[in-house]
This record gives structure tokens, C-alpha cells and sequence, in this order.
């Protein structure tokens, strides 16, 4: 299959190459995307975790319900164009979109729905952790189904704007080996075929992907909304900045997607290449113990805010990323559930020198005290760990609180931060779907544990509470209450919610980044002339 | 010399068993799990998702049942699946293995070119600028930092001057040939893609001098080492006494018996290159098996770890195996004594 | 008089010349490893700022009047860092060596000197460690031991002594052989006189220069475990960490360029001057 795509490919070149006309004078057909795709383990929607992915998935795949870049609240139609609350607001019932097609032409209907839904639940892998509200699937009609809720009190909607809930053509999957069945984690081959292939009905369709070289899409000639725009799409994997940069200035590739801070600054001034920018709800969190058998100081309330009131947030920030980050105040990314980084000048946590000295006193310990903090070796963002974890380092020895730095590989480093066996950490977090109750659950449940914390039964109310609220105004009042609990018991606090830059050739237009999961809107980019 | 040869070959599936134990035990006396970090955060969390994956990967049965599950497979030609990439072991070493084998090859046939005429004019050139200008060349390759030379190469060649094409096999803009054997260069010569054979073939300069700088000092030294021990023996007094040009002594007389040393150098070469390999692939985005080792060493992948050892190990004992051979095909006096 | 003066000036300028061109890379070598033993002793008096001083403000600065080999990513004077960064990495090379050596020579002297089963045992364990590149099985064991000089520097012995083994089998063997030890076996001094007395002296030469040539390695492979993320735990200075640090900067050469021209010219200066050591010890290169 791959080999037959690039005969063609070699072909098609050799032929434009022999027609030999003008660039300008010809529609550019082909989209290439420069991308480290070394993550990536498969393109099976039901089996995908890892973070590029989507990308593919977002062009090639539509779940019933999408949301747009700018509104991360209110899901908007996708292949459902109407939804409501049945059998006593326990499960959702969705109207299908009519006359849409996958892309071998086949009709989709509420059949394909029900199995890659139940696909997703019974194939039992990572992503179906996502779907953990998601009861039965049924079949109301050919154009209607039904989800129920496991606990209608939680929301489902956003949970199903995630890839992982893509939906595809039940034919053509089983004739791939798919199984939605129960046992489908001991009897389902598709994987293997969906890594090469993809069997959705978005505008594109995936058609070969060689591990770390590229992914192909080519396009769907059967989309049920506006075409693609591109013949083609070619992901490239490269998984140097360096390369990027210098392939994006001589424009053989579109989009440069991993640069670095100084990479992207010596675009500055170039004529061919602009920098363009998007939100996104991913962060960087730092963490601190309050299990006393980790570290006896730190799990003094005062101790914890000490070293939380000595990091210089702003140096860190317009140092370590150029300053392309937010600060959201607490454990919910701004954007969410109506966080906003005004929020964080109004009750987060501050830098203030004066205020950390007082609270070491109040601690006991006005000399400062020890503690360790662990982390990966390996980069955020194109900004090592280990730089951060210099710079605060440097911060918190300014209140003569000493940190010591215990750099690990991220396999270990996994292993110790979730058996709870870290006295401190930096670690990243991003969600599949912008759902709030994916960060607010997690900050009482499993991150708590990890950092010896029992929070109280205020807090825990809270969390349930905002997850059941569907009065946007008073969810916002709740989780702003919830924030500010977090940022007294400085367990957690924030780093930075970073913006992404991708730079872009001047040979296409309409880029647009987007925070949802998928990072950019591929089917929207078109060629400039 | 069969029975040699058959005790030989034993041996070394012995010994490349043997390093794939001690590989295995020092893998799993890591603290870390690699279930762990492979599963998403989320997944980590449920326990039954995690011991579902280590049933998968077979992490749950105790150490020696591992390691057999792992024999058996050898002798069924599997390598198990690597856990960080999801695909058989064999395949990803397929797949790596052509970059570093074009470059390494490159690198070594490089570093003879260069370092056996360096190492001849040296040792009758004694004493003079130009065993001098020898002996610093060797030193100074063997002293550089590989990673360090790659990144001052290609920021200066690249970056700077923008006369060398930048790192990975190919640039993004020409097509790989389609794949026969995996090695770029005889690939697009098969498929006559003369555009793909020179692009690939430029991308190779600068990683092949690189890890050529290890290998060549240690070439040209032995060269003159084994030039000048040569020099001392009888049949060169008595070629000279005979009359023959210098010329033909060197080439006729000296040259043959002072590569012997030369050949035994295989064996040490190729782990100086597989060494600089790893070094040299990070740096320039080289697809190949070094980076892939590393990838497994810090990822606990011991399904990688382990296939990429006895890959190693088997590949390093044949390299010796045939190392010895040619020592005792050129050398009449080994010959005798291992026919005895 | 002058007549045979001049002819004395004339030889002994022959012979400078002719020691020059033999061992003046020696000598320069010798100076150079002299000249960095000083720095890494001298460092915390030459060094112009502390070397974990972060200013983040003043990132990535050029080299200037101020900063004579420019700023790192999080603000930090390089010329500092490289000059402390020279203690640990002629630690790391001399200890590893040094234990690794002896190490080596120990279990390689017992086993010629044993012979049989213990002999064909220990050889064999050599035999298994030489089996992997040294890079690979040290980048395994240290991935496994965690991230720190310690444990790095254990990685690196594991894979460093069989070398020293082997030869010094191969050594002992030839020594044994010799006529003078024979002579003492028959005159019955014990075997461990026969071993410190007259074989090791002996096969000391030969090791001087492998122990001489191997630190220049030893300090390249430390800088190579260290710019692979697997070395030193920071703030702590080290070449290769800081070269790696470097690496992924487009337009600040500075920050890794100079480092690596640390390990450079120290292992330069160690190669240099064992390779002059090999020169004199040999008689066969010295003999013209």
C-alpha cells in the first residue's frame, strides 16, 4: 500500500518535474505538515493515546457532536444535528445528520454508531477509560440512537468530542477484522489495518503510515460539508527543531510544528514565513507532598505555601517559552469552565519573598528547609524539565529553602509519581475532551493520592457539585470557590498553560490552532493562491 | 580447522545467550515499570487496565518464565514485541537496521581509504612533518567528542555556511527510493533514480566523516605500527639486497604482511562505530538502530533491549569469528597451528 | 675548540629537533593535562561568577567583556560553568581508569597466573562484557542504576576493567615464560614474590600507557553518558551535559561550542602524552 503510494508519488513528481511549469502558475495540491510523529503507536481511534494522533484523526474521522477553537463550553453538530434528554435525563438521544457518507460511499446510520461506540468500550484499551460515563448504546432508528448515562449527574456531551469517540463505517471495519462485541480485547484485529487506513466519513482519509517517516491522507471525495482543499495531505515526521525550521524556510514543508522559543524567533523578519499562535488547555503543574512520611516539613500547610510564594512565575515564564503562556490560578487551564488568568492576579499565588520568610517562621523552620524534587528527562514544549527545575531551584534558594533535583527517565519517573513516592514534581496534564470534571475529578482522586492529600469533604462537594451544575454563571462561582482551595493547600499549583506557535509558508492560508486535542483544524487550511 | 570452526560457532550462540541474560537481569532490576509509562495517566490509574497490559506483555509472570518465553521465541525466529512501539522487535531492527549498516559501512570503507595510505606514508616517513601531521590527524579524531563534532559539523557546514544538506537520510523534498534493501544508495541505483542516489549520498558526507574520525586514527596508527615492525624483518633486507625499488618492496613485500594487524581491527572498529552510531544518529536525525537503543535503554522497553542486544552480541561475535578467519588465512604461521 | 663546540651545539640542536618532532606533541599534551589538573583545582578562585548564579534576564547573552564565553539558556556565566565543569569530568576519567585498571590487573593476574578452570572461567566473563559496545551496555546499566555521577561512573567500571584484564593475562603469560622467572621458580622464591617482585614490574610499561591513553576515553564516554541525559544531577556543571544544552540552539554556538572544545583539548593533552609514553617505553618505535 505505502509502496504503491510513493510509485505514485514519484510519479506524479516526475511528471510535474517533466511539465516544468512555473510554481506560481500551478494550484499547489499537496500539504505538507513538518511534525515529530515519533509518539505515535497506532491510528486506531479506539486504541490511541498518545498525543499526535489526533491530528490525523481530527481530518480523517467526525464524532457525533465537535467543538469549535474559540468555545470550549457548548458542543456544536457534527454527525448529530440535534440531541436531547430522554428517559428521565439518564441517557441522550442524537439525530443523526442525513445523507452523509463514508468515504467508499457506503450511508452512514445509527448502526455505525453503535458499533464503534461499543467497539471503543469493549476493546478495553486506554481510551475507553474516557467513556467511563457512557452506558448502553442503542439503536432508536436508522437515523436516531441513544446513549445512556452511567451517572446522569456527570456530563457526557463533551466526552464525545474527543477522537475517541470517531465513528466509523461498521462494514468496513469488520471486514478489517473489528469486533465490538464483548471479548473484543481478546478478538479484534483491526488495529493493523486502521494504522494504515481509516474508515470515517471526515473530509479527508488516511491512506498510509509509515512509522516515524509520514502519515498520508488523500481526499475524501464523498465529504458531506465543504471539500478539502488539498489533494493531499502528507504529515512528515521530524523530530528536530532545527530541521523543521530550515525545511519551513525553504518551503518544503507548510507548517512547522515543534520550534522552540529561539527557533521561532529567528523567523522574525522573514518575509516567507509567519508565527501563528493558539490557546490550549494543556499545563504544566508543580506538586508538593503532604504525606509527613515523605517529608515532615512540607506537609505543613506553611511550609508548602512558602515554597509556592517563592517562585518567580513571571521569569519563568518570559524566560524559560518567550513568554507565550498563561497562568491559569489553580488546577483548571483558563478557558474552562470559565477559569480566567485575571483570576489568578486576584487570588493566586504570587511571588512575594517577604510572605515566604514569615511562613517559613510559621512553619518552624525560619532557616528554610530540604526537599526533593523529581522529575522526566525530557522537554515540554521544546523547554527541558531540567531548565525549570534549575530556575526554581534558584527561586525557592532565595528563602533558603534548599531543593534538590532528582532528574529520572520518564519510565521511572511515571512509576514513582503515581505509586505516590515523590516528595515534589513537575508534570504535565492534558485532557482528550475540554470535560472540567476530567481535571477537577482528578485533582481529589488519584493526583491527591499521589501527593498524600486528603481533601476535605468541602472540596469534594464542590467537585460533584460543579460537575452536576448546568447553569454556566453558577458552575463558574463553584469551581472559582474550588480554586481557591487549591491554591490555600498549595499541593498543586499551575506553571504555565502554554500557547502554541507553529510557524507557517506563505504558500497556504487559513491555519488556524485550535485547544481541542486534535491542535489544529487541517481540513480548514487552503493553499494561498 | 572444521571442528575449530564448529566448537567456534557453539561458543558464540553461548555467549550471545549469555549476554542476553545479563541484559535481561540488569533490565529488571530497574524500579521503574514501564506499564506505567506507557499507560496514560488516566489508564495508570485503573488497576484492572494495568494488570490487563502487563498480562499483555506477559509482565506478570515471574522472571525465569519471562526470559523462556523469550529462548523459545529466538528459536522461532520472534523477538517478541517491543512494548514502547507496539510492533515485533524484528521488525523495528529491519526497519533501523539499513541506516546504520549504509553508514557505518560508509564510515569504515572511509576511514580505510583515508587511514591506510596515512599510516603507510607515516611509517616511511618517519620522524617528518608528515608522520607528524598522521599522528595528530589520529589523535585528534580519537580525542573529539563524537556528539560534540557532529553538532560543530553540521551548525558550520549546515547552518552556516549552507554547503552540506542538513540531518536525516534524504531531504524532505526528494522521495525515498522504493525500499528493496533498505540502503538508499542501492535502492535508488536499482530503481535509476539518480536525484534520490545523489540527494541520499550527500546526506551521508557529514555522518560518515564523523564517525569515520574514531576509526580512522585507530587504522592509521595500527598501519604504521605494523609498517614499521615490518620494516625490521629479514625478507625486507633481502628484497632490498636484491635490489628492488622502494616502491616494490612497499607494495610488493611490505604492504601485505602489515595489513594482518590491520584485519584483526574489524571486530574493534565496529563497536567503535556502533558507539559513535549512537551519538551520531541523535544528532543528525539518523533513523537508525542507535537511536533506537537508546530509545529502549530509557524506556525499559526490555522486549527492545533484549533483541537489540543479541542482535549486537550475535553480529559482534560473527564479525570476530570472521576477523579470526582472515587473520589465519593470511597468516600461514596461525593456520599451522590451528590445523595441528 | 669552537671547531668541536659549534659541532656540539650542531648535535645537541640535531637532537632537540629530533626530540621536538618526537615528543613535542607529547610535552604539549603533558601541558595541557597540567594546565587543566590546575583549573579544575583552581576553579573556585578563577572562576569570574558562581557557577549556579540564574538570571533569566540576562539568558543567552553572546560572549562580551562581561561574560567572556556568553550566558546559557537560564542566564549563567558558561566560562564559569566549564571551568568548575573540569573537576568532575578529570574525576570521573582518573577514578574510573584507576579502578577500572586495577581492578582488571588483579582479576587478570590471578586468572594467568591460576590457570585452569578459574583461569578459562574469568576470561570468559571478560569475553561476555567485550560482547557489547561499551557505550550500549553502559547506557543500559546506568538507565538502570538511575541518573548520577555515582551511579554512572559504576556503569562505566563494569564495562572498563575487562580490557585491563586481558592484557594484563596476556602480560603475565609472557612474563612467566621469560628466563629470569624461570630461573626464579627453580631457585623456589614463593609465587607471590615471583608476582610483585618480577612480573609486575615488568608489565608495568605497558599498562602505563593503556592507563594513560584510556583516561582521555574514560572522559569522553562520561561526557557521552552525560550529554545523553544520563550523567550529572544539575545544577552541577559537566561538558557534556552543557554541549547537550546547547544543542537544539539555532543561533547560540556559543553555549555548546565551547564545552566540547573542553573535552577536546583535555583529551587531546591525555592521548597526546600517552602516545609519547608508548613512543619511549617501546624500544622497537624508539630504535631507528
Amino acid at each position: 500500500m505505502i509502496r504503491n503510494t510513493l510509485v505514485w508519488l514519484c510519479s506524479t513528481t516526475a511528471i510535474a518535474a517533466v511539465m516544468a511549469l512555473p510554481a506560481h502558475a500551478q494550484k499547489k495540491t499537496t500539504l505538507v505538515v513538518g511534525l515529530d510523529i515519533s509518539d505515535g503507536r497506532n491510528y486506531d481511534t479506539a486504541r490511541s493515546a498518545d498525543l499526535t494522533p489526533p491530528l490525523t484523526h481530527g481530518a480523517v474521522y467526525d464524532g457525533l457532536l465537535t467543538l469549535s477553537a474559540d468555545d470550549l463550553v457548548n458542543v456544536k453538530p457534527a454527525l448529530a444535528t440535534a440531541w436531547t434528554l430522554v428517559n428521565n435525563g439518564t441517557a441522550w438521544r442524537f439525530q443523526l445528520r442525513p445523507g452523509v457518507k463514508f468515504w467508499n460511499g457506503d450511508p452512514m446510520t445509527a448502526e455505525d454508531v453503535k458499533f464503534s461506540l461499543d467497539r471503543l468500550v469493549n476493546v478495553k484499551d486506554q481510551p475507553a477509560t474516557y467513556a467511563s460515563n457512557m452506558g448502553a448504546v442503542t439503536i432508536v432508528d436508522p437515523m436516531t440512537v441513544e446513549i445512556a448515562m452511567k451517572n446522569p449527574k456527570e456530563p457526557l456531551l463533551l466526552d464525545l468530542t474527543a477522537p475517541s469517540f470517531a465513528i466509523y463505517s461498521a462494514k468496513l471495519a469488520k471486514a478489517n477484522g473489528a469486533v465490538s462485541e464483548p471479548g473484543a480485547d481478546q478478538t479484534d484485529k483491526a488495529t493493523t489495518w486502521l494504522n494504515g487506513n481509516s474508515a470515517g466519513t471526515g473530509p479527508y482519509r488516511m491512506v498510509g503510515w509509515e512509522r516515524n517517516v509520514s502519515v498520508t491522507l488523500q481526499k475524501n471525495a464523498n465529504y458531506w460539508g465543504k471539500p478539502a482543499e488539498f489533494e493531499r495531505v502528507v504529515i512528515r515526521h521530524i523530530a528536530d527543531g532545527a530541521a523543521q525550521l530550515l525545511a519551513v524556510r525553504r518551503g518544503d514543508v507548510d507548517i512547522a510544528m515543534n520550534l522552540s522559543a529561539e527557533q521561532l524567533d529567528s523567523l522574525k523578519g522573514n518575509a516567507d514565513v509567519s508565527v501563528i499562535q493558539g490557546a490550549s488547555t494543556d499545563t504544566l503543574y508543580f506538586c508538593l507532598t503532604s504525606n509527613p512520611e515523605m517529608n515532615a516539613t512540607l506537609a505543613k500547610k506553611e511550609a508548602r505555601q512558602a515554597v509556592v510564594s517563592a517562585i518567580d512565575y513571571d521569569g519563568l515564564i518570559k524566560g524559560l517559552v518567550g513568554g507565550f503562556a498563561d497562568r491559569p490560578p489553580n488546577f483548571l487551564p483558563a478557558g474552562i469552565a470559565g477559569t480566567t488568568v485575571e483570576q489568578t492576579k486576584e487570588f493566586g499565588a504570587k511571588e512575594d519573598l517577604a510572605k515566604a520568610k514569615a511562613l517559613l517562621a510559621a512553619a518552624g523552620v525560619p532557616n528554610g528547609f530540604e526537599f526533593e524534587l523529581i522529575y522526566p528527562n525530557a522537554a515540554y514544549f521544546s523547554t527541558s524539565y531540567q531548565l525549570m527545575a534549575q530556575k526554581i531551584q534558584s527561586d525557592v534558594a532565595r528563602v533558603g529553602i534548599k531543593m534538590n533535583l532528582k532528574p529520572m527517565d520518564n519510565v521511572n519517573w511515571r512509576a514513582q509519581f503515581n505509586g505516590a513516592k515523590s516528595q515534589a514534581t513537575i508534570a504535565p496534564w492534558n485532557s482528550p475532551s475540554p470535560n472540567p470534571y476530567l481535571w477537577t475529578g482528578a485533582s481529589v482522586q488519584r493526583v491527591a493520592v499521589r501527593m498524600g492529600w486528603k481533601p476535605s469533604q468541602e472540596l469534594l462537594d464542590l467537585v460533584s457539585a460543579g460537575a452536576a451544575e448546568n447553569d454556566v454563571a453558577k458552575q463558574k462561582a463553584i469551581y472559582e470557590k474550588y480554586q481557591r482551595i487549591l491554591v490555600d493547600n498549595a499541593n498543586y499549583i499551575t506553571l504555565m498553560q502554554p500557547i502554541y506557535r507553529v510557524a507557517v509558508h506563505k504558500n497556504i492560508k487559513d491555519v488556524k490552532l485550535t485547544p481541542n486535542v486534535w491542535k489544529m483544524e487541517l481540513a480548514q487550511i487552503k493553499p494561498a493562491s | 580447522m572444521f571442528r575449530y570452526l564448529v566448537m567456534r560457532v557453539a561458543g558464540m550462540a553461548v555467549m550471545a545467550l549469555l549476554a542476553t541474560l545479563v541484559v535481561f537481569l540488569i533490565a529488571n532490576q530497574v524500579p521503574g515499570d514501564p506499564v506505567l509509562a506507557q499507560l496514560g495517566d488516566l489508564a495508570a490509574s485503573d488497576p484492572n487496565m494495568v494488570a490487563r497490559y502487563r498480562a499483555r506483555w506477559g509482565l506478570d509472570r515471574p522472571l525465569w518464565e519471562q526470559y523462556w518465553i523469550f529462548l523459545r521465541g529466538i528459536f522461532n525466529g520472534d523477538l517478541g514485541v517491543s512494548i514502547s512501539t507496539q510492533r515485533p522487535v524484528l521488525d523495528d531492527i529491519r526497519q533501523y537496521a539499513p541506516a546504520t549498516v549504509e553508514l557505518a559501512t560508509i564510515s569504515f570503507f572511509l576511514s580505510l581509504i583515508v587511514g591506510i595510505p596515512l599510516g603507510v606514508l607515516a611509517a616511511i616517513r618517519r620522524d617528518t612533518w608528515i608522520d607528524n601531521f598522521a599522528r595528530f590527524l589520529s589523535l585528534a579524531g580519537v580525542s573529539s567528542p563524537t556528539f560534540w563534532l557532529a553538532f560543530i559539523m553540521l551548525a558550520l557546514f549546515y547552518g552556516g555556511l549552507q554547503i552540506a544538506p542538513g540531518p536525516g537520510r534524504i531531504d524532505l523534498s526528494v522521495i525515498s527510493p522504493p525500499s528493496v534493501t533498505g540502503l538508499f544508495l542501492i535502492d535508488a541505483a536499482i530503481a535509476g533514480d539518480w536525484e534520490a542516489w545523489r540527494n541520499a549520498a550527500g546526506h551521508l558526507i557529514l555522518p560518515s566523516i564523523v564517525l569515520a574520525s574514531g576509526t580512522l586514527g585507530l587504522i592509521t596508527r595500527t598501519t604504521r605500527a605494523s609498517m614499521l615492525e615490518a620494516m625490521t624483518q629479514d625478507y625486507v633486507r633481502v628484497a632490498r639486497a636484491k635490489g628492488l625499488t622502494e616502491r616494490k618492496i612497499v607494495i610488493g613485500h611490505l604492504l601485505p604482511n602489515a595489513l594482518i594487524p590491520v584485519v584483526t581491527l574489524g571486530g574493534l572498529a565496529y563497536a567503535v562505530l556502533l558507539t559513535g552510531a549512537v551519538m551520531t544518529e541523535t544528532i543528525f536525525s539518523w533513523p537508525g538502530l542507535g537511536r533506537y537503543t537508546f530509545r529502549s535503554a530509557v524506556a525499559l522497553d526490555f522486549p527492545g533491549i533484549m533483541g537489540i542486544t543479541l542482535v549486537v552480541a550475535v553480529v559482534y561475535l560473527v564479525i570476530n569469528l570472521l576477523t579470526d578467519l582472515s587473520y589465519a588465512l593470511l597468516d600461514p604461521r596461525v593456520a599451522r597451528e590451528r590445523a595441528e | 675548540m669552537t671547531a668541536v663546540s659549534d659541532e656540539a651545539a650542531a648535535w645537541a640542536a640535531g637532537r632537540w629537533g629530533r626530540w621536538r618532532r618526537r615528543y613535542g606533541l607529547a610535552a604539549f599534551g603533558a601541558a595541557l593535562v597540567v594546565l587543566w589538573i590546575l583549573i579544575a583545582i583552581l576553579a573556585p578562585w578563577i572562576s569570574p561568577y558562581p557557577f549556579e548564579a540564574v538570571d533569566v534576564t540576562k539568558r543567552l547573552q553572546p560572549p562580551s567583556p562581561v561574560h567572556w564565553l556568553g550566558t546559557d539558556a537560564l542566564g549563567r556565566d558558561v566560562l564559569s560553568r566549564l571551568l568548575w565543569g573540569s573537576r568532575i569530568s578529570l574525576f570521573a576519567g582518573i577514578v574510573v581508569v584507576a579502578i577500572g585498571a586495577a581492578l582488571g590487573v588483579v582479576i587478570g593476574g590471578i586468572a594467568a597466573y591460576a590457570g585452569g578452570k578459574a583461569e578459562e572461567l574469568m576470561m570468559r566473563a571478560t569475553d561476555l562484557v567485550l560482547c557489547f559496545p561499551p557505550i550500549i551496555l553502559a547506557m543500559a546499566i546506568a538507565a538502570a542504576l538511575g541518573i548520577g555521577v555515582r551511579n554512572t561512573m559504576i556503569a562505566m567500571l563494569i564495562v572498563w576493567w575487562p580490557k585491563f584484564a586481558r592484557l594484563a593475562r596476556s602480560l603475565v603469560l609472557v612474563q612467566r615464560s621469560q628466563e629470569y622467572v624461570e630461573a626464579a621458580v627453580v631457585m623456589g622464591y614463593g609465587s607471590g614474590r615471583i608476582l610483585f617482585r618480577h612480573i609486575v614490574p615488568n608489565a608495568v610499561g605497558p599498562l602505563v600507557v593503556l592507563v594513560t591513553l584510556d583516561v582521555g576515553q574514560a572522559i569522553i564516554t562520561f561526557a557521552g553518558l552525560s550529554f545523553l541525559g544520563l550523567g550529572v544531577i544539575p545544577p552541577m556543571p559537566e561538558w557534556g551535559a552543557m554541549v547537550s544544552e546547547g544543542r537544539e540552539l539555532v543561533d547560540q554556538w556559543w553555549v555548546a561550542t565551547f564545552p566540547g572544545l573542553a573535552i577536546l583539548s583535555v583529551v587531546v593533552g591525555f592521548n597526546f602524552l600517552g602516545d609519547g609514553v608508548r613512543d619511549w617505553l617501546d624500544p622497537k618505535s624508539r630504535r631507528q
